[in-house]
């Protein structure tokens, strides 16, 4: 049962440096192959850490942790070679000096290791995510330039060339229009189907995939509903289990 | 060096410590004013001249002491950001004042004991008389900068596009950060008597600065940089020292020019006023 399990979580603790309190405090959780899993709750309720402390990101103080089979612990450089992390928030300046492809190319550095250079594969890998993100069109721009959605859509490609084996995304429609955000969603579900795992932070309940997901809901650091629900009835148990009325 | 194009010695030591001075500080300037902390610049150089003020105080050598306490320096930006829970840029102010507070106390507690000492080479620079070993140590660590940018440029253009992105793509970000440090801290410790440590800074910002008003790639700024410097830092000593004008004022006066020029031409400049 445990060789395809890609993440598990077993009474972990994280805390941010000088903090007093943890942040996620005794979590236990356990991801499989090909799974979709939507996580809510208010805000500061630990999600965004929760997919930090996955990808080795925060250190995690007490319990244990094993992604893609591997020790965040003691392997973290080798969990993020292996994990896609769409980060939320993100702002680029408009005359930053750096071109969409070059931006997804990023996406594969962590794999080749240092003092290689971009190989035909690695090449590929970036043109084939840009393909399947639909942005083709856009290599050669300033990512600057580009919309809040196209840039999303730049940073989810730079993830794909990963050819991970987890995708984390953490608010990943936020910057998305409506057309956008359903092109995003047939990806994911197609990724899904493909085997690789997906754990997506949002508050978009209108664009879940037409098949059941698994719903957590975190509530002051820590998970306190986790089922498995229809896309419809997603929002709903997301609010209850946040104390939303 | 080039001695075969330039018989007179003095000059030539001089054009060769500007060329390899602007190339090793151009390069390092890309990565300084993209990854936002151009104020490294004034700091390590305040640091190497707390440095050479204090080897000069315990007659020690000067450029040893620059070179070591531009690198402690280097070595405690990180740490101290992250344990007094200051941003770097904080940090680097604090530890510009506190270097400059320890020059400012050597200098003056020497001129106390009535020790001469003329801080003007260490402010100012002096590519006049340079020895020919300052020379060699200036092109080993011009080319230390080209090579380590090379090696580690796919590294180096991430953690400056951004550092998160870069660590959750299994970038091993922090040797490669400290890496840098070490590299800017040598640079400016073996450039303050060329260019001083007031000056320092137009040399590893200025560069930069002036190529990315044409560049939208950051590759072509890598590239370009140390030529525009090059080209900026060998015309200014060449015609500063046939005039008799001081080297490094006149050059940094020379680069300023430049910049104003190419921010009236900028492209960028165009867009962005179109877009309005």
């Amino acid at each position: 049962m445990t060789e395809n399990r890609t993440i598990y979580l077993d009474g972990v603790y994280t805390a941010y440096e000088g903090a007093n309190v943890p942040t996620l405090r005794n979590i236990s959780l356990e991801v499989r192959e090909g799974e979709y899993v939507l996580v809510g709750g208010p805000n500061g309720a630990g999600k965004t850490t929760l997919l930090e402390s996955i990808m080795g990101m925060l250190k995690i103080t007490h319990g244990s942790a094993s992604v893609c089979g591997l020790d965040v612990r003691k392997e973290g450089l080798q969990v993020r070679r292996k994990v896609g992390y769409v980060i939320q928030n993100f702002a680029f300046d408009p005359l930053t000096p750096y071109t969409a492809e070059q931006v997804v190319m990023m996406g594969r550095y962590g794999i080749m290791g240092c003092l290689k250079r971009p190989c035909k594969a690695d090449f590929r890998a970036a043109d084939q995510a840009m393909h399947l993100v639909g942005i083709e069109d856009l290599a050669a721009k300033p990512i600057g330039i580009l919309s809040g959605g196209q840039q999303q859509k730049v940073l989810i490609a730079q993830n794909l060339a990963k050819e991970p084996s987890l995708l984390l995304l953490d608010e990943p429609f936020s910057n998305l229009d409506i057309a956008a955000r359903e092109f995003i969603t047939g990806i994911l579900e197609n990724i899904a189907g493909k085997g690789i795992s997906i754990m997506m932070v949002s508050h978009a309940f209108d664009d879940l995939p037409d098949r059941d997901i698994r719903v957590l809901v975190m509530n002051d650091g820590n998970i306190t509903y986790d089922a498995v629900s229809h896309p419809g009835d997603v929002e709903a148990r997301v609010k209850s289990a946040s104390g939303v009325v | 060096m080039l001695e075969c194009i330039i018989p007179n010695n003095i000059v030539c030591h001089a054009v060769e410590a500007m060329l390899f001075a602007s190339i090793a500080c151009s390069v390092l300037g890309v990565i300084i004013t993209q990854i936002k902390i151009s104020s490294i610049g004034f700091t390590m150089a305040h640091a190497a001249f707390a440095g050479a003020a204090l080897g000069l105080f315990l007659n020690i050598g000067s450029t040893s002491m620059a070179i070591l306490c531009s690198i402690v320096v280097a070595m405690l930006i990180g740490p101290l950001s992250q344990k007094a829970k200051m941003s770097v840029d904080t940090t680097l102010g604090v530890l510009f004042g506190i270097s400059m507070a320890l020059a400012i106390f050597f200098i003056a507690y020497m001129q106390y004991l009535g020790r001469g000492f003329n801080a003007n080479v260490l402010l100012f620079g002096d590519v006049i008389s340079l020895y020919r070993e300052e020379v060699y140590s200036l092109a080993i660590i011009s080319l230390v900068a080209v090579v380590f940018v090379a090696l580690f440029y796919k590294e180096i253009t991430t953690i400056i596009f951004d550092r998160k992105i870069a660590v959750s793509s299994g970038i091993n970000v922090t040797p490669i950060y400290y890496a840098t440090l070490f590299i800017i801290a040598l640079t400016v410790a073996l450039s303050l008597n060329i260019i001083g440590g007031l000056l320092l800074y137009v040399w590893l910002v200025t560069p930069a600065a002036i190529v990315y008003q044409f560049c939208y790639n950051v590759r072509d700024m890598f590239m370009l940089a140390p030529v525009v410097a090059a080209l900026i830092s060998v015309s200014g000593a060449l015609y500063s020292l046939e005039v008799s004008l001081p080297v490094g004022p006149f050059t940094a006066v020379l680069f300023s020019i430049v910049f104003a020029l190419a921010v009236i031409i900028s492209p960028k400049r165009k867009i962005s006023r179109s877009k309005i």
